[in-house]
């Protein structure tokens, strides 16, 4: 893997602090800034975990058809058009005739013009080669096939049963939220009508089932008695023992199908029959074509004050947001790189270019390792979204002892590793669009050395190995910097901390609300007296795994 | 900031547009292709211009936009099917901002822009490819395949894996300047 850095969420958290780096259970609060929302009005950062959601259209991810929220639940979540997925690989099923193709390669890619073509119709998958006649379905005209299978699901016996099920709880569901807030305890999830009622359906004696008898029951019984009188008892269209009788699947039908099987293929996957809500079939036979579910596109809001973060345009395949508030536009992309590995690698693709064009790909040679017991440089490069310039001040957060930790009996050892990282603050140009656009060649610099302007100049030993630590680079709105990190010669594991990265900019906008933030005045001598304000996250950089002592010779060796 | 990818000079033709073609690729038909400048074919892509549609006059077959990249070893064949008799060959049209990876067969109708699809796969006759979209490397889509905007499509078959960030646009757009800038000649031979 190459050394990544990727930056933190809080996710509303007490502590601003981030986790640990090294838990495994921390990947899910740091995220890739591209992932990342921002909210202007609270200052923070958002992450997909805990923005909140909402529907803003569906679609047909294969017609692309954007379905009214109307239809969206009379057709239950699926197309209604002619789009349907194989049942036995998921790939999108055609339309074809059973007139024979005029010539033979046409049955692979059966892209007939349905307007011509003779009776019955079936659907048949180019990939698999299923087709719907071998399960008996097939039809009279090559349109209206969703609406014709939608009856077939809505009789199914399952979908009955669950209609029913609905039906019988309608009144419940009326009553509780009319009435919902009678009791005061009815924050407790049990003493809902509804769950109250669709509990005791579940605990219904069940022939030969053993009544289960949960503790919480008791805790929850009281309170709940007050509506469980009300709550006449459901009834199953179907019952219980005789659902495997109508090919539902269990008993001894299916005991006796697969002791006589003779190929596994027989029996439909797991993933084949995932789909049913209900116990289905076991035999491959028995799959039926789905209508392809409808996706969705989501407007997103900030969880604490509830502004959009994302919302995006009307029409379903376009990519363009009304409203995108990204982290990316906000706060400075940071890439690390190894510098040591860099040469490495160049090494590598040098010799190899005779052969052919060197793509640069996650090969890693043995020069490119992280020794135990060595130092390596590593550079940080910070590129500014922002029209105005930033100061920029790095810190490695302390690794604090986790009280998890110690309970296992992993004390306080001595770190496996020591970063360093410049203390000085250091600025990074403003991002300007003349940089963005037509000929960017210069931006990445052809001229390898000559953009150093003396402020970071380092010594640069013969491998190229810079062994200072400050700002190496500063190029348009991009600064690198260099850190050192000292490892130690039991290190063992990643090379993984956090660092706290802080930035001042310039606030644009005479802000009502001030006070509130963390203003710092003005260094700059600038006549205006501009406002400055700071925003500080946390980062976690992952320099990649450390190459134990014993383990080097071998690799050498490959 | 990432190291620059060299390419030995003798090997690349560059356009006044800048397109980098390398010799080592195969352009059957260049008449009927069309790049749209700062576009890369790397060495042993195949591309068939020269699988045009029957008839008379001037036909493009192939079009790529801006800032494309044909991998090592691709092959981009246009569609065909027989309508109402006839054979034919349908043109194959590539937005802006398509990288293609090393190894993949194309047969696609339509791929927008801002389109990432990876490493030896295969898109089968007449997908449709919509803007911002994603096919993860050793991905086998089959014909008539339609892969809606801002989706990750893996597998084989392909299927929807996830939604992409609604800033794959940008991050997309990054890159694949980001390429073109990099890919310069060695340094030797300058
Ligand atoms: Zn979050
Ligand atoms: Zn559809
Ligand atoms: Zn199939
Ligand atoms: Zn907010």
């Amino acid at each position: 893997m190459a050394p990544s850095v990727e930056y933190y969420c809080p996710c509303l958290a007490a502590s601003p602090h981030p986790p640990p780096p090294h838990l495994p259970s921390s990947s899910y609060s740091f995220h890739p800034l591209h992932n990342l929302f921002f909210c202007e009005e609270c200052d923070a950062v958002r992450c997909n975990r805990c923005v909140m959601v909402e529907v803003s259209g569906y679609y047909c991810p294969n017609c692309l058809f954007e379905v009214p929220s109307a239809s969206v639940r009379a057709e239950k979540n699926r197309c209604a058009r002619n789009c349907f997925l194989c049942p036995n690989c998921r790939n999108t099923l055609t339309v074809v005739p059973s007139d024979p193709p005029n010539d033979g390669l046409d049955r692979t890619s059966p892209i007939v013009s349905t307007s011509l073509g003779e009776p019955p119709f079936f659907l048949f998958c180019n990939y698999c080669r299923w087709d719907s006649a071998e399960v008996g379905i097939t039809f009279e005209k090559p349109t209206g096939l969703a609406a014709q299978l939608q009856k077939y699901e809505d009789s199914a016996p399952e979908a009955l049963e669950f209609d029913r099920l609905k039906e019988h709880f309608e009144p419940f569901l009326r009553a509780s939220s009319s009435s919902s807030a009678i009791t005061p305890s009815s924050s407790h999830h049990h003493s809902n009508p509804i769950t109250a009622a669709a509990s005791s359906a579940l605990a219904r004696d069940i022939p030969g089932v053993g009544k289960y008898n949960p503790l919480t029951r008791s805790r929850s019984g009281r309170d709940k008695g007050a509506h469980k009188t009300d709550i006449p008892d459901y009834k199953a269209r179907v019952e219980v023992g005789s659902a495997a009788g109508l090919g539902a699947g269990g008993g001894e039908a299916d005991a006796e199908f697969v002791r006589h099987l003779e190929t596994v293929a027989e029996v439909a996957t797991v993933e084949q029959r995932w789909v049913n809500s209900w116990a289905s079939s076991l035999h491959t036979g028995d799959l039926k074509p789905l209508r392809i579910p409808l996706q969705s596109k989501k407007s997103k809001r900030c969880p604490s004050c509830r502004h959009i973060l994302i919302k995006p345009e009307q029409k379903a395949q376009s990519v363009r947001y009304k409203i995108k508030l990204v982290a990316a536009n906000y706060l400075p992309a940071i890439s690390v790189s190894l510098p040591h590995a860099r040469v490495a690698l160049e090494m590598m693709k040098r010799s190899a270019l005779n052969r052919s064009t060197a793509q640069p790909e996650d090969q890693n040679p043995a020069a490119a390792a992280l020794l135990a017991g060595k130092t390596y440089s590593f550079h940080l490069s910070f590129t500014n979204p922002l029209y105005d310039p930033i100061q920029v001040r790095l810190k490695k957060a302390q690794a604090m002892p986790t009280p998890g930790s110690e309970a296992i009996g992993e004390k306080a050892k001595r770190p496996p590793f020591q970063v360093n990282l410049p203390s000085a603050a250091f600025p990074i140009a403003a991002f300007a669009e003349a940089w963005e656009y037509e000929d960017d060649e210069d931006m990445f610099g052809l001229e390898d050395d000559d953009d150093l302007d003396g402020l970071g100049r380092l010594q640069k030993d013969s491998r190229g190995k810079a062994r200072t630590v400050g700002v190496v680079e500063k190029k348009a709105n991009v600064t690198v910097v260099a850190g050192e990190v000292i490892l130690t010669k039991e290190a063992r594991g990643n090379v993984k901390f956090n660092m706290l990265v802080s930035y001042t900019y310039r606030s644009d906008d005479p802000d009502p609300t001030e006070g509130n933030e963390t203003g710092t005045p003005s260094r700059h001598a600038s006549n205006k007296q501009p406002e400055m304000k700071n925003f500080s996250f946390y980062t976690v950089v992952d320099l990649g795994p450390i190459v134990p002592r014993e383990e080097t010779r071998h690799d050498t060796d490959l | 900031m990432d190291a620059p990818i060299y390419y030995s000079r003798a090997e690349y033709i560059e356009t006044d547009t800048g397109n980098k073609v390398s010799r080592r690729a195969t352009i059957a038909g260049p008449q009927n292709i069309i790049l749209g400048g700062k576009t890369i074919i790397a060495s042993g892509a195949i591309i068939r211009g020269d699988l045009r549609r029957t008839g008379p006059g001037h036909a493009v077959v192939i079009s790529l936009g801006r800032y494309c990249l044909i991998g090592e070893g691709c092959v981009m064949r246009p569609p065909y099917k027989t309508y109402r008799g006839n054979f034919n060959y349908y043109p194959m049209k590539i937005g802006d901002h398509v990288h293609i990876g090393n190894g993949t067969i194309v047969e696609a109708a339509t791929i927008g822009n801002h389109v990432e699809i990876g490493k030896n796969c295969i898109i089968g006759k007449f997908t449709i490819i919509k803007d911002c979209a994603k096919i993860a490397d050793n991905t086998v889509i089959p014909p008539n395949t339609v892969v809606p905007a801002l989706a990750l499509f893996a597998g084989s078959p392909g299927q929807l894996v996830e939604d992409l960030p609604e800033s794959t646009q940008e991050m997309v757009e990054a890159h694949t300047k980001g390429f073109y800038a990099r890919f310069q000649p060695a340094a030797a031979e300058r």
